[in-house]
């Protein structure tokens, strides 16, 4: 085929050995760890809420996004293990994603009633802010199915100020021409209330959804009025009187179905120029990625692996390929969809990041998205890295990443350390989208490395003041420090503080990929024209 | 066979042009054989017929207008100036309409016309049943006697029991009486001769000894101008029901040797007595035993019967070609030595009917129309035309011919479970389970077969894992469709359905169109090369808001072949192949084991048009003024229901059209919303 994108990939792996089957055991065991944790999910706020919910005729939330999206179309569930290792509940009360929705795509959030009742914590305004982003950048239709009994309280002081963001980054998609709807299933209380009163339409389930900056005993205690829950913030009272309802829903089905009508009058449509190229599969099974990279993020494997189980008929055009050899930069498409990728076969030396900056730019200047492949323990240092002017070539790589117009996507295969994280668009250079396979790494540095260089300080310091070094304690230190570090480094610590939008299997990259694209393309897709200073 | 015809050439010189004055599949039946010699065909048609397929088969068509019999096929006149005008030479009647009217046969004769059919004369003596049975007992049948009445207080008293008080004009058992002894005669009589009157407009009854338990079986005679009669072997019809025939076969099953000779000769001997000419068939009523004593005459029928197909098919004769060459004059082309009778056949007739509802008839539009292979189908219908309440419900004969009668039955049999007729309710599932019932098959048919083989008449189709395979097909067929290009799913690249945290699969209920109350409930997760398949309704959710346990079967799935329009679906590792087609937003899904007709429920309900549907909802928000219907109250278009006041105006709530009123929803005074429904109404036919 003359007009599709690169050469096809060859695969040098071979899935009969026992370095293939040893990776794919040690993954299939990550995977399993994040499974079990996707499985807490549903009954996280506890059986027995779980059961109240549904003993008051209420569906789940989950339950409720089944029923809303298109049959048969696939769900992407986004940071479905927020919260984990924190002290608030995994996914803190909240199920998000993107939907299809009368072939729209759209970003879905729904609160758990079930999980502490709905009430927001810190991190859960955190996560909701993340998909008013996804629903920003990429142009998505927004759809909040509420229900919350508002704020938790106890822990007003970390969340006031998040919280009235949230209605502000609302108001604000709104402004920015994208259909914001909510649906009130159930109370929507105080500042909760401004997340119906914040979007362009709403539908309020009849004799269940009522929304009030105050509840009867806070009217109460204000104004000593004594008043019913219907007459002071009901469906129907709202519906009829107040106007905050648009649609009186007859039960929750019921506000689906209006939910699904408000869609279809939308018209959406598309801004993005969508898949244009061949979208056959790989001819290396995408499955088999599941082997390709070692559990071990400190073994290199060659990033052009995942590339032939990624793109579309293994092909890539590669950029360079004679310079530079440890960013391996170059063209191919997933799903039709075109990308530039970057991925790292090992640390960065001035000639990848100069090679990756000019990249940057003949991606932007074709307006095609990028997709960076982490697998990166940083920049290179050492005298001759510094003389080489590493600093200078880092400067521009990361000039391009920071100013970088197009559409970039971050998949972790591996480990992503330092200044590498950064050049490579991490998290702090808003990607649209950052997947994370099982066994990824993140950190300021690899652990070991960490606690080295802080023994090193260590005997530095303790030489200067003249005293003896305890050497027990000092390893005592050292290993606690190494063990700290190597836990927060995790893909579930990373998940859980929200740096990712979710932990995969990395069988399903493509799908997942294809699906961010898509959405990516619910928005234009244009490069930057101008960049900040290039230092020469 | 093959005939010579003699005089060489009388049928094609006499007959160039033939009138088929019917409808419907014996027009194509007729046209069939006629275009085969050479002869062409002048159809009529009924408005609902304009394009149906008769007449699409006749070289010409005239039309009759209007859309009842009266209107259109029974208008002897405008029947016999078609054919004048269209150059027709002879007029074949068919069967039904006007096929055993002696007026009719005697205008077409006086309108220079040749009648394809016994002579008015024979008509109207074997069409009165006390004369053809006095004819026949004449004739030397073998018969029971005949017991006539004279007068009501003049009762015969050498009445055997039990007996059978019958009307002497009409049919389809109205006037007619079991009388188990002599006290009960007179009373059964007097019932009898009243219900006759009422239903004929002549009291006349008579009385014969009944036959418990008996069959029916019937001899196809036809005779030519030049004295000869032959038969063509008999039929049994024994399978009825409303006093209809749905099974027919050739030869009976169930009749001893001698007792099959006596009828035939008999039915010969009542031809020859009257000279009879043309195709007629004698109807004998015999004992479940088929012994020679226990028979009686029944009727003679001046036709060519529905189910003739059975004796062409055992016989080897064209019945239609004999009909034509003997009305044309021509000498009976076979003698009695020369017909033999080879294998057997059976013929059911495929009825739009309700067989659960009490064979009630199926109206409307058959969307679908297609029946196996490796049989005979005699038929006007096909896909597109309607079955209208105004004609026979009839949809097809289907004649299946084999070495042995256990071998036509299982070929009939496969060609039914194959076949694929939609829109309308049929009976092709009762017909199957006959076909494969052990009783039937057995031979063991008397003429109240159906009455005790209830299970037969409750069959809705295909079951168990058939049925199965029939749902999923329409299933993943619908699934296909929700993911193909084209389709409003801009994610279709994606694996069906996918979800990265699962907590349920795709939940769909569907309903087959021969059980539209039942609710097959299914649940699926499409894997890489399959599905994991719950079917069976989801956990209902008990007081304390846990879950019941969840008994739903699960299957597992592999889709081996999808193309457009079929599906090789393998269900817990059987694999079957299903054809699919969507059919009026459902799916049609047809195998060997059979076919059904599928509608996804819809996921919502729309409480709006809900509402509207069964009654009027209020316009505005107000209250009560008056409300001036009560529950149980009949209402027309325009009657005033309630009256509303609302925006300082009043309001008149008014019906649509005919309905009862099930419920009043608000009294006089109360406050009403927008859309509140004030009156509940249900709709009155007509």
């Amino acid at each position: 085929m003359s007009s599709t994108i690169g050469t096809q990939l060859r695969s040098r792996i071979d899935t009969r050995s026992d370095e293939y089957r040893a990776n794919l055991a040690e993954m299939q065991a990550l995977w399993d760890e994040v499974a079990a944790q996707h499985d807490q999910i549903p009954t996280i706020g506890g059986q027995r809420y779980v059961d109240r919910h549904r003993r008051r005729g209420k569906m789940l939330v989950r339950e409720r996004i089944e029923a809303l999206v298109d049959p048969d179309t696939p769900f992407l569930e986004l940071n479905a293990l927020a919260g984990w290792g924190t002290q608030d509940p995994i996914g803190v009360g909240v199920c998000q994603g993107i939907g299809v929705i009368e072939g729209v795509e759209c970003a879905i959030t729904g609160t758990d009633m079930s999980v502490k009742g709905g009430s927001s914590n810190p991190t859960t305004w955190k996560k909701q802010q993340r998909i008013y982003e996804i629903a920003r950048a990429n142009r998505l239709p927004m759809i909040n199915l509420n229900e919350s009994a508002g704020a938790d309280l106890p822990r007003q002081a970390d969340l006031f100020i998040g919280g009235g963001e949230s209605f502000r980054r609302l108001t604000q998609l709104s402004k920015a021409g994208i259909p914001t709807v909510t649906i009130a299933f159930g109370p929507n209380t105080a500042g909760g209330a401004y997340v119906p009163g914040m979007s362009d339409y709403t539908i309020f389930v009849k004799e269940r959804g009522t929304a009030y900056l105050g509840g009867p005993p806070l009217v109460k205690m204000a104004i000593d009025e004594i008043v019913d829950e219907e007459t002071l913030g009901g469906a129907e009272m709202h519906s009829r009187t107040s106007g905050l309802s648009d649609y009186l829903a007859q039960d929750e089905m019921d506000g689906l179905r209006i939910c699904r009508q408000i869609i279809r009058h939308l018209r959406w449509s598309k801004l993005g120029p969508g898949r244009t190229e061949p979208d056959d599969p790989p001819i290396h099974d995408p499955q088999e990625l599941l082997g390709v990279a070692p559990a071990d993020v400190r073994i290199p494997f060659d990033i052009r692996e995942v590339y032939a189980r990624m793109l579309d008929g293994s092909r890539f055009e590669e950029f360079k390929p004679l310079y530079g050899s440890t960013l391996v930069c170059g063209w191919g498409s997933i799903h039709g969809f075109p990308v530039g990728v970057l991925g790292n076969n090992g640390i960065l030396f001035s000639e990848e990041a100069a090679k990756g900056a000019q990249f940057i730019q003949l991606c932007n200047r074709r307006d095609t998205p990028l997709l960076f492949c982490h697998n990166i323990t940083g920049f290179m240092v050492g005298s001759k890295a510094e003389q080489g002017g590493i600093i200078r070539n880092g400067a521009k790589m990361i000039n391009a990443v920071s100013n970088s117009e197009v559409p970039h996507l971050n998949l972790m295969v591996g480990a992503s350390y330092g200044a590498g994280n950064y050049g490579m668009a991490g998290r702090s250079y808003d990607p649209r989208f950052i997947f994370t396979w099982p066994n990824h790494k993140v950190a300021v540095m690899g652990p070991k490395q960490l606690a080295g260089v802080m023994e090193i300080i260590a005997r530095n310091s303790a030489a200067g003041r003249g005293v003896e070094v305890d050497e027990d304690a000092l390893l005592a230190q050292t290993s606690a420090l190494e063990a700290q570090i190597e836990e927060e480094s995790t893909a579930l610590y990373s998940t859980g503080r929200l740096w990712d939008d979710g932990i995969i299997h990395p069988g399903d990259t493509r799908a997942v990929l294809g699906m961010a694209l898509s959405a990516i393309h619910s928005n234009v897709v244009t490069g930057a024209e101008s960049y900040g200073v290039w230092r020469h | 066979m093959s005939f010579v015809s003699t005089p060489t050439g009388t049928l094609s010189a006499r007959i160039g042009r033939l009138m088929i004055a019917n409808r419907g599949e014996i027009v194509v039946r007729i046209a069939s054989t006629a275009h085969r010699l050479g002869i062409s065909t002048v159809g009529v048609y009924s408005e609902p017929d304009r394009n149906s397929m008769h007449v699409d088969t006749v070289d010409v068509a005239v039309a009759l207008g209007g859309a009842t019999p009266a209107e259109s096929y029974l208008r002897a006149d405008a029947v016999i100036d078609a054919a004048l005008a269209q150059g027709c030479q002879a007029v074949h009647p068919g069967y039904g309409f006007l096929a055993e009217n002696a007026e009719f046969a005697e205008q077409v004769a006086a309108a220079g016309l040749i009648w394809v059919g016994p002579s008015p004369a024979d008509i109207r003596l074997l069409g009165d049943k006390i004369a053809a049975k006095k004819a026949a007992i004449e004739a030397g049948v073998p018969t029971a006697p005949l017991f006539e009445i004279e007068a009501a207080d003049d009762l015969p008293d050498d009445v055997p029991f039990p007996a059978l008080v019958k009307a002497a004009a009409g049919g389809g058992g109205r006037g007619m009486r079991v009388v188990r002894s002599s006290d009960e005669l007179a009373d059964a009589v007097a019932a009898g001769s009243r219900e006759a009157e009422a239903a004929f407009g002549d009291g006349t009854v008579f009385v014969e000894p009944y036959i418990e338990r008996a069959r029916h079986v019937e001899v196809q005679v036809i005779g030519d101008a030049h004295g000869h009669v032959i038969h063509l072997g008999e039929r049994e019809c024994s399978i009825q029901r409303r006093n209809q025939k749905i099974v027919e076969e050739s030869p009976s099953p169930g009749i001893l040797p001698e007792t099959r000779a006596a009828l035939c000769e008999g039915a010969v001997k009542l031809a020859a007595s009257t000279g009879y000419q043309n195709a007629g068939t004698v109807e004998f009523l015999v004992g479940e035993a088929g012994t020679v004593d226990e028979i009686n005459f029944l009727e003679v029928n001046t036709r060519l019967q529905v189910e003739h197909p059975v004796t062409e098919a055992v016989t080897g004769v064209d019945l239609v070609e004999l009909q034509l060459r003997v009305a044309a004059g021509e000498a009976l082309p076979v003698v009695q030595d020369d017909v033999s009778s080879s294998g057997h056949a059976i013929e059911v007739r495929v009825v739009a009917e309700d067989p659960a509802a009490g064979w009630l008839p199926s109206t409307g539009e058959v969307t679908a129309f297609d029946i196996g292979e490796g049989v005979r189908v005699d038929t006007g219908f096909r896909a597109g035309a309607v079955v209208s309440p105004d004609y026979d419900s009839m949809l097809a004969k289907v004649i299946a011919h084999a070495p042995t009668r256990t071998e036509a039955a299982a070929r009939l049999r496969r060609a039914l479970l194959g076949s694929d007729v939609a829109g309308v309710t049929t009976n092709v599932p009762a017909l199957t389970a006959i076909l494969g019932e052990p009783d039937y098959l057995a031979a063991r048919t008397p003429t109240a077969y159906l009455d005790e083989h209830p299970d037969v008449v409750a069959v809705l189709g295909p079951s168990g894992g058939d049925l199965d395979a029939l749902l999923l097909a329409a299933v993943f067929a619908a699934e296909a469709s929700s993911r193909s290009v084209g389709s409003a799913n801009p994610l279709a690249f994606v694996p069906s359905g996918w979800r990265n945290v699962r907590t349920q699969g795709q939940r769909q209920a569907w309903t087959r169109a021969a059980e539209p109350e039942v609710e097959h409930h299914v649940e699926y997760t499409i894997s890489a090369d399959g599905a994991v398949v719950l079917l069976g309704p989801p956990p209902a959710i008990t007081d304390d808001g846990s879950f019941a346990d969840d008994d739903r079967r699960r299957v597992e799935v592999r889709l081996l072949r999808r193309a457009v329009g079929e599906i090789a679906i393998e269900v817990d590792g059987v694999r079957r192949t299903v054809s699919t087609a969507v059919v009026d937003g459902g799916y049609r899904t047809r195998s060997t084991a059979g076919s059904a007709m599928w509608t996804l429920a819809p996921r919502f309900v729309d409480h709006d048009a809900e509402a509207a549907g069964s009654g009027p909802v209020c316009p505005l928000p107000g209250s009560v003024l008056s409300v001036h219907v009560e529950v149980g109250q009949e209402v027309t278009d325009g009657d005033v229901l309630m009256v509303v006041e609302a925006m300082k105006m009043e309001h008149r709530i008014t019906a649509t059209g005919t309905a009862t009123v099930s419920a009043v929803h608000f009294a006089a005074g109360d406050r009403v919303d927008q859309g509140d429904l004030l009156v509940s109404l249900e709709s009155v036919d007509g």
